[in-house]
């Protein structure tokens, strides 16, 4: 029998001090930045202070409420009537209407300018068909006002998912209750259901501010100015790596701008779910009323995920001759490869910290596993440059050199950015077991190691892979932080269509494209399988 | 004695300790029974025994071993204590069998096939938790506790999930299989039911100390105070000169003629005898009846004096 003697030990001191120093790590590049914002002004600031950031400001935020509009009117009102309602075809849209997800913004984008444009097929079927008419589409898309839409149509998925949830949670106690206070259907859904699921549809929209705070291929290709666009301008165009940072810092605060309203609104969160009564029962749909339902329900899915990929899949016909198959297979594999390995990584230090928190129970680590989420709300060019000041000004020249540019950085960058979204779904799923799990295993007398390898592990398998498919799908869509740290000469299917796209090819891309969501779509098909038998089994 | 805690104090917060200074002892084979409301400390009391929840001060001596003392303290999978949790964790994964020898020791794998016996669990050691009702849930649980031949045996309000149609079999089963073990064990409940039928002694949680710790019998007869005369079952109030004097319900007899009189409100049948509640100088008594006895009727009723139990006047104040 193992006896201790000091009563103010703090249990698993060696787990602690290892989970401190990988946060360390995690936290370093942003500290950095900091540091070097204080230590070393850019020249150019006032420049960009008198001249485009006003701009910058301007431009990023009215991209967020565009976006947000268009996510909003996207994924609320399918989101609650396949919550509601039981109709033919319900099963097929609750399936796909998530796949957008599978698309990179950047490819929605590129494709819909090339369907748009002078020489696209909506233009020209225009122009031999209805000459009149021809002219009043034959105007310049490329403006935020579109880029917004696009990006509503590639993000609104964030929404969905979340409104989704808390449509189907909230139970019918609430729904009766209105409706035997008087209110019609359409009043109960303002009244009631909206105030109630806000806290969930605002951490959707959470993560569609920081999708737009971190989008740069789509922005760069519409010619938008934005903090993201800005910092790679300072720093590659001006070679000013001071004023990249100074801008790096600026993002930094409106990422926290949100982050603190995110907090505020998700801190009711526990409220308003706790007093849940029985799932709401679907509702059978008049057929006055079905049209307008398969309406709602099909255009996010059909101008999301439909007319691009069929529009890329005929691309990919007419350039059928010209595809480079070794060079595909080779950047597929290279997409696959690197998404694998950083997403396994991510994995084991999301479930390292979370198992860490759990058997702890002390504040720090509550705090570093929060402090270390908040990589996903940084936008990638941010971890970028931090990550390439770390490396060029604290460690050895010789190591830097040979650092910078290598697998290592990359997956390191990676780790950093996607952490949350790999810790989101096994803290739900640790959450859902209880307390008494952790208290049975030590009194049948497991170690905090046995306790994580034969009960954590194994109780949450189905959460482990729902974790590891979302972030090998962000990893595979990541673009800023792929193009500015991967190693010389590797490409991935997300930097090539981007290079492709921008050079004007957007044909050549569409093979790239087509296998990013051919990837992806298999695999959010797949976590969609994965969370019905999750479902089944608790 | 087998188990003994003393001078014990746990606190969150070092102005409200939860358990201020407990102090008792149990004999080798008893079950003891800590019965308290919900939210009293009673589920932390038992972490603290099992070296779940650290102690702030005192000590607990097991079998002549010290698990928790001035510098010691013994690992809760160095401690051969068994816990049977209030929602009867099973590990989903594994089934019966493999969640009853789940981290055994080869040496009390013989055990097995007793305490399925025991436990009458032997057909079902091939099902998983989901596929287990309530009950065999439960006595599963106890199975993965006993085989591996405890010192002390924990049961963290072990009836409270189960409906009242099998709670009482339930009891008995539990009963039968501990003294057959001939395990110390402690029983937490707030169901005062559990501690009259199946503990050897009781003991009074409230306010963070010991309220009483005695037989049953003793402690229903002899309250140390008014909150332990309540918890055991309802009070009737009388008030003689200046003092306040109470008596048990069934202490009370309907008579033919006597000083006290007493305006029916309400007639509960129950079976073998209806429960009479009534207004008797402005305070509400129970009482029980053979027959059944209409609405604002007016009846004689009377009591022995020696059942009649006084308090302090304090005392009713104490805990309000």
């Amino acid at each position: 029998m193992e006896i201790i003697k000091n009563y103010f030990i703090v249990e698993n001191k060696r787990w602690i001090i290892v989970s401190l120093l990988i946060a360390f790590f995690l936290l370093l590049p942003i500290v950095i930045l900091f540091i070097k914002l204080f230590s070393d002004p850019g020249k150019n600031f006032f420049y960009l202070w008198n001249t485009v950031l006003i701009d910058y400001t301007f431009n990023t935020f009215y991209l967020i409420l565009i976006t947000s509009l268009f996510t909003l009117l996207f994924g609320l009102f399918p989101a609650w009537i396949i919550s509601n309602y039981r109709f033919i075809g319900r099963n097929f849209y609750d399936l796909v209407l998530f796949l957008p997800l599978a698309i990179p913004s950047y490819i929605m984008g590129f494709t819909y300018i090339d369907i748009l444009s002078f020489t696209g097929p909506i233009q020209s079927f225009l122009r031999n068909n209805f000459p009149w008419l021809a002219s009043y589409f034959n105007i310049d898309y490329l403006q935020i006002e579109t880029l917004g839409v696009l990006l509503g149509l590639a993000l609104y998925p964030y929404v969905y998912t979340a409104a989704r949830v808390a449509f189907s949670l909230l139970g019918s106690n609430y729904i009766d209750l209105s409706k035997s206070l008087g209110l019609s259907t359409i009043k109960s859904f303002y009244k009631i259901i909206l105030p109630l699921s806000r806290p969930a549809i605002f951490s959707g929209l959470f993560l569609v501010f920081m999708e737009v705070l971190n989008e740069y291929g789509a922005v760069k290709y519409f010619g938008i100015n934005t903090y993201t666009t800005g910092i790679f301008k300072a720093w590659f165009s001006l070679g000013d790596i001071g004023t990249a940072i100074q801008l790096s810092c600026l993002l930094l605060l409106v990422v926290f701008f949100f982050f603190v309203l995110e907090k505020i609104s998700s801190s009711k969160t526990n409220f308003f779910y706790e007093t849940n009564s029985p799932v709401q029962k679907l509702l059978y749909v008049n057929k006055d009323k079905l049209f307008l339902f398969h309406l709602v329900c099909s255009i996010p899915f059909i101008l999301g995920f439909f007319i691009p990929l069929i529009f890329i899949v005929n691309n990919v016909f007419q350039t059928y001759s010209s595809i480079d198959f070794v060079r595909l297979f080779t950047l597929s594999f290279n997409t696959i490869f690197v998404s694998s390995l950083s997403s396994f990584i991510i994995i084991i230090v999301a479930l390292f910290f979370l198992f860490i928190e759990k058997i702890s129970k002390t504040k720090i680590n509550t705090i570093i596993s929060h402090l270390i989420s908040l990589g996903y709300a940084i936008p990638g060019a941010v971890i970028g440059l931090g990550l390439i000041m770390l490396f060029s000004n604290i460690i050895d020249s010789f190591f830097s050199v040979s650092l910078i540019g290598s697998f290592y950085v990359l997956i390191y960058a990676y780790v950093i950015r996607f952490l949350a979204v790999g810790k989101s779904p096994i803290k739900s799923s640790l959450e859902k077991h209880p307390e008494s799990y952790d208290d049975t295993g030590k009194n049948l007398g497991l170690g905090p190691f046995k306790l994580l390898q034969k009960i954590h592990l194994p109780i949450n398998k189905f959460a482990l892979i729902s974790a590891f498919i979302l972030t090998f799908i962000d990893i595979m869509k990541e673009l800023p932080i792929t193009l500015i740290l991967r190693p010389f000469n590797f490409d991935t299917l997300a930097t090539q269509t981007y290079e492709f796209a921008i050079e004007e090819m957007l044909p050549l891309s569409s093979a790239y494209s087509l296998s990013i969501i051919i990837i992806g779509s298999m695999l959010l098909l797949f976590l969609k399988n994965v969370i019905n038998k999750q479902l089944n089994v608790s | 004695m087998y188990l003994e805690v003393k001078n014990l104090v746990k606190y969150y917060n070092k102005e409200l300790p939860i358990i201020r200074k407990l102090e008792f002892s149990v004999k080798k084979g008893e079950i003891i029974s800590f019965l308290g409301e919900s939210g009293s400390g009673k589920t932390t009391f038992l972490k603290c025994i099992a070296g779940l929840e650290k102690i702030h001060s005192g000590s607990i001596l097991l079998n002549n071993v010290a698990l928790n003392d001035k510098g010691i303290f013994v690992k809760p999978q160095d401690r051969k204590i068994g816990f049977v949790f209030q929602d009867y964790p099973l590990f989903p994964h594994l089934n019966l069998e493999e969640n009853i020898v789940f981290n055994l020791d080869k040496k009390y794998h013989k055990n097995l096939g007793y305490i399925l016996t025991l436990t009458g669990l032997k057909y079902f050691v091939s099902r998983y938790p989901h596929e287990l009702s309530g009950g065999e849930q439960q006595r599963t649980c106890v199975a993965r506790a006993l085989i591996r031949e405890p010192e002390l045996l924990l049961l963290d309000e072990p009836f409270s999930n189960l409906d009242s149609a099998i709670k009482q079999s339930m009891r008995e089963e539990i009963y039968k299989i501990i003294k057959e073990t001939n395990t110390t064990t402690i029983l937490v409940t707030h169901d005062i039911n559990d501690s009259l039928n199946i503990a050897d002694k009781i003991l009074i949680f409230k306010a963070g100390i010991v309220q009483q710790y005695d037989k049953p019998e003793k402690m229903y007869c002899e309250p140390a105070n008014c909150y332990c005369a309540m918890i055991l079952g309802d009070m009737n109030k009388l008030f003689i000169g200046s003092k306040t004097y109470y008596v048990r319900p069934e202490k009370v007899e309907v008579v033919k003629k006597s000083n006290h009189k007493i305006k029916v409100e309400k007639c509960f049948f129950q079976g073998r005898e209806y429960r009479i509640k009534g207004r008797y100088k402005n305070e509400i008594w129970y009482f029980f009846s053979k027959k059944s006895i209409n609405e604002n009727e007016e009846v004689f009723i009377d009591f022995k004096k020696m059942d009649l139990i006084y308090f302090d006047p304090v005392c009713k104040n104490f805990f309000k």
